[in-house]
């Protein structure tokens, strides 16, 4: 390691003024519009306190677009976790045609959200393959479509959400799987271990890790899920989530200070969680 | 020393450079900027032509538009205000005239036009403190479309034409008897800036109002409104089709769907798809004769920090004449001038469905201009779909939002 | 049981995949066809959604604007990212530690919290609406720094130390000889970055406003806004959004997969 300050800072430079001017000001300066009334077309604006948290507290939309994305995040995250641990264990050991399948997993995953979201809009409304399928099954299918309906569309919105991103968690536990020493595995066989022995003394406590990292970067993401929403129901029949309603009130109506105001409780909301989820998992894990 | 010299010499040099050529580019050039709405691929050229028609008759005048699309077009207008960058013409929603005057980003142009209100209709929304500050261009209504072989499977006699609300009522539910994937009206999902144009003229074929004619109250508690909902729910709940406005129209042309709303780009799409239906158009229906419907206008206003005003309002003039007005229409294949003497043309009188969108015309309400519309709006809806969707009680809902309502437009 | 299970693999395959394909289906309809199981199924086959949308429309100016943003966004992450991992991996400079935990810090950071702000300040810059708001704030990543900071560590110093004995300069050293060393991260990094720039969807959403410099998602979200929505012509312009990134997928396989993986591994 050689001391070289200013080159150490020259090849920093972009970092620093990217981290500077587009995380820390803006970090600053929400907090700061938090407190405040601005608005656009309104040419002054005051210092309010805490009005604008007061008011969110007792505004029954945001309520409601918090409790949805609470149910988001709790309804998807387990689903996610699991299936995905399921795929990867299905097509852990090599066989012919393996790349195949995975690779035909993970592909919706990296398709863009937007594009997945205008398909499944078709897929769910009525007529669509999707309705006429659970028709089939008999299921009982709302009248409109499962995006126009309040009991539906939150939920129908989540299931696409666990479809398009359990190929890339079944990466993530696949790498996970691939780190566990294979001889691990031989001395249980040779100890007379069976699969389901082995999965539940072996597998699963050393993929510990791996599930941290995925329930953590999971949470961070879901609860900030925005683009279905917006391009599926536009928060409509009781769907809209938190980041929708940052959206809405912030860059649609353009009432700034009340929408950083929600955007900083969200934040305060996330940040506990995944302290806790770190908490939680280490003392477990030792 | 010498060096200066030479340098202050360049300098002088360089900037009378940049003087002849900033004159001699722009000698007497004016360019004005355009934000409108038509960028659909059949009116377009349309427009473009009528722009070099006036630029040639006009040189020295050049007219660049810009595109803008519903979905976004109110944002970037208010986007565009705040931050100084507004167009010298733009075309406003009625709804939205109200609010861009209130906060001074609009030019009066009263002087300007006050000679032809008369010529033109739907001022109204276009007036705000008694200065006119946007001219009315179209007017887009709507009115009742019915499939008259479903009527005619239900027992309707060919000459049947419902007028009011329980002929209506009556034909809805008989055609939705007829079958089960067979609907007797289509009724609009929860979409943004849509659900509220289909239940509000059923609310204002009562006399309803929003708030009241001194913008100081909110009157939308009432039994009108409780009244419209109720009959808006009966038709929702028992012989409806749920969906969005153009799944309905789909589902209309297939032959699904007795009666909906909908407006003249319904007739221009049945003509240019060569569908084969059997409709008629006619009314909306009013509790005992023909009600009131929605007409939403479209309008065009000159910014405030427009550098080209008089130029901008010579131009605003030119696009909504009568004659251009006939050419727009004759193109969309829709019947919605502002201009009256336009409406007195014998093409609207020849085809007896856009006829039937001028005399709706006359029986038209836009909503209450006032600066506060966005907001007001949003409550509206939510109030509605909470009623049609949520099964909230209408009374109770509808006292909220009128609470709601109030708290908005009380003097600050 | 071999057996059984491979039939339970295809069906999850085809689970995964039906959406696609029936996307890739449907933008091949004439337009303004129903979209019941009968014509799914038909032989009708045209091109003429996709001749619509290359030749009118704006279709192709969102995919080329999409594609000249990911290109130079990538390009500046593998300068900045590049440039900036091997000062925390090599240099010992003052508040290294710090602004290493600035990285770290902003990893972790739910983006949500910074659109307003972020909007307002590429407000006061001018570049709302502009190139420049899809580009500048995007040249640099934490994940990109952090990927290439764990890479260069595995690298021995020994050749950087030699070249400083011989004198060269420090451009050089790290431009001329660590930086081919570094091809494999690169790689991965590049096609992660063009990836989750081509897939964008919020910010070029909110920082942008005019068909001129509008991306693809944006494009194909707004479409849908239309009066006049008409599924075969939307699932052509979605293919144009997807088909880049299967052919990405195609080549790149293994870095996209190492890219995804590097970050839980090392956990």
């Amino acid at each position: 390691m050689i001391k070289r300050r200013f080159s150490g800072y020259l090849f920093a430079s972009p970092w620093i003024i990217t981290f500077g001017i587009f995380w820390v000001y803006p970090l600053f300066y929400s907090l700061y519009l938090a407190f405040t009334d601005y608005r656009l077309m309104h040419h002054t604006y005051k210092w309010v306190g805490f009005q604008n948290f007061e008011r969110l507290l007792s505004d029954q939309s945001f309520l409601i677009s918090l409790k949805n994305t609470f149910i988001f995040v709790f309804g998807t995250i387990p689903a996610t976790t699991i299936i995905a641990l399921i795929l990867a264990l299905l097509i852990e050991k090599n066989f012919k045609g393996r790349a195949i399948f995975r690779s035909g997993y993970f592909i919706p995953s990296i398709t863009s959200m937007v594009v997945i979201a205008l398909i499944f809009t078709n897929l769910y409304s009525r007529g669509g393959y999707l309705y006429l399928l659970s028709e089939m099954i008999g299921f009982s299918t709302p009248a409109n479509g499962f995006l126009l309906s309040n009991k539906t569309a939150l939920f129908s919105v989540m299931a696409m959400d666990v479809w398009m991103s359990v190929g890339y968690y079944m990466l993530l536990f696949l790498a996970g799987l691939k780190s566990i020493p294979k001889e691990l595995y031989e001395a249980a066989e040779v100890a007379g271990a069976g699969f389901f022995r082995k999965l539940f003394s072996i597998t699963l406590p050393l993929l510990k890790p791996v599930a941290l990292y995925i329930i953590v970067i999971n949470t961070i993401k879901s609860f900030q899920v925005f683009v279905e929403i917006f391009v599926m129901t536009k928060g409509k029949y009781g769907s809209s989530t938190a980041v929708y309603y940052i959206y809405e009130t912030g860059l649609s109506r353009f009432e700034f200070g009340y929408a950083s105001a929600a955007a900083y409780l969200l934040f305060i909301i996330i940040a506990t969680f995944s302290i806790l989820q770190f908490r939680l998992f280490r003392r477990k894990t030792t | 020393m010498k060096k200066l010299k030479s340098v202050l010499g360049l300098f002088i040099i360089s900037l009378c450079g940049i003087f002849v050529l900033s004159c001699g580019g722009g000698s007497n050039q004016v360019t004005l900027q355009w934000w409108h709405f038509w960028t659909d691929p059949v009116i377009k050229p349309v427009i473009d032509k009528m722009i070099t028609d006036y630029e040639t008759a006009n040189p020295g005048i050049k007219i660049e538009q810009t595109g803008l699309t519903w979905a976004n077009g109110h944002e970037k207008i208010v986007i565009a205000f705040s931050s100084g960058t507004a167009p010298d013409i733009v075309e406003l929603g009625s709804d939205w005239v109200a609010e861009f005057s209130y906060s001074d980003n609009l030019t009066s142009m009263t002087e300007a036009v006050v000679k032809d209100t008369s010529q033109f209709l739907g001022w109204t929304p276009g007036i705000y403190n008694d200065s006119i500050y946007a001219f009315p261009w179209i007017l887009g209504t709507r009115v009742l479309f019915l499939n008259r072989d479903l009527l005619n499977q239900a027992k309707f006699d060919e000459k049947f034409v419902p007028y009011n609300w329980s002929d209506f009522k009556q034909a809805c539910f008989g055609v939705n008897n007829l079958s089960d994937d067979i609907f007797g009206f289509g009724s609009n999902a929860a979409e943004k800036h849509r659900l509220y144009k289909k239940v509000l003229p059923f609310f204002w074929a009562l006399d309803g109002r929003i708030i009241s004619e001194n913008g100081k109250y909110a009157v939308f508690s009432s039994d009108k409104a409780y009244k419209a909902l109720e009959y808006y729910k009966s038709l929702h709940d028992s012989c409806s089709l749920v969906d969005t406005q153009r799944r309905l129209e789909d589902a209309f042309l297939d032959g699904k769907i007795g009666a909906i709303i909908s407006g003249d780009w319904l007739l221009k799409r049945i003509k240019n798809e060569n569908r084969d239906i059997n409709f008629f158009t006619t009314l909306i229906p009013g509790p005992e004769y023909p009600g009131k419907s929605f007409v939403g206008g479209e309008y065009l206003a000159v910014g405030k920090t427009s550098q080209h005003k008089d130029e901008a309002i010579k131009f605003i003039k030119y696009i909504t004449n009568t004659e251009n007005q006939l050419t727009f229409c004759k193109a969309n294949y829709t019947a919605n001038p502002s201009s009256r003497e336009a409406t007195e043309d014998q093409f609207f009188k020849d085809d007896p469905n856009l006829n039937v969108f001028l005399r709706q015309l006359e029986l038209s309400r836009m909503t209450t201009p006032t600066p506060k519309w966005v907001y007001i709006e949003d409550i509206i809806e939510t109030s509605i779909e909470e009623i049609l969707f949520n099964e909230a009680p209408i009374a109770e809902t509808i006292y909220e939002a009128n609470a709601k309502i109030q708290e908005l437009i009380k003097p600050q | 049981m071999k057996f059984l299970r491979y039939i339970v693999l295809c069906l999850i395959l085809l689970i995964m995949i039906f959406p696609l394909l029936w996307m890739f289906r449907v933008s091949f309809l004439p337009s303004n066809s129903g979209l019941s199981l009968i014509n799914l199924f038909s032989m009708t086959w045209t091109l003429n959604t996709y001749l619509d949308i290359l030749t009118a429309g704006n279709m192709v100016r969102y995919f080329l604007n999409s594609m000249l943003v990911g290109v130079i966004v990538t390009a500046g992450n593998i300068l900045f990212c590049f440039m900036a991992g091997y000062a925390f991996a090599r240099y010992q400079f003052i508040g290294k530690n710090f602004w290493f935990y600035s990285v770290v810090f902003v990893l972790m950071i739910p983006a949500h919290i910074i659109i307003i702000p972020l909007y307002l300040l590429i407000f006061k810059l001018g570049m709302y609406d502009s190139y420049w708001a899809l580009i500048l704030p995007f040249l640099v990543n934490p994940i990109g720094i952090f990927l290439i900071r764990q890479y260069i560590n595995t690298l021995p110093a020994s050749m950087e130390e030699a070249a400083r004995i011989d004198g060269a300069g420090e451009f050089k050293i790290v431009f001329k000889i660590v930086m081919p060393l570094c091809k494999p991260a690169l790689a991965v990094l590049a096609i992660q970055v063009f990836l989750t720039n081509w897939n964008a969807f919020l910010l070029p959403f909110i920082l942008t406003s005019s068909e001129s410099v509008r991306t693809l998602p944006v494009g194909l979200a707004l479409y849908q806004g239309h009066q006049a929505i008409d599924w075969p012509h939307l699932m052509a312009g979605s293919a144009l959004a997807v088909v880049p990134v299967l052919a990405a997928f195609l080549f790149f396989q293994r870095h996209i997969v190492s890219g995804i993986t590097s970050g839980a591994v090392k956990q």
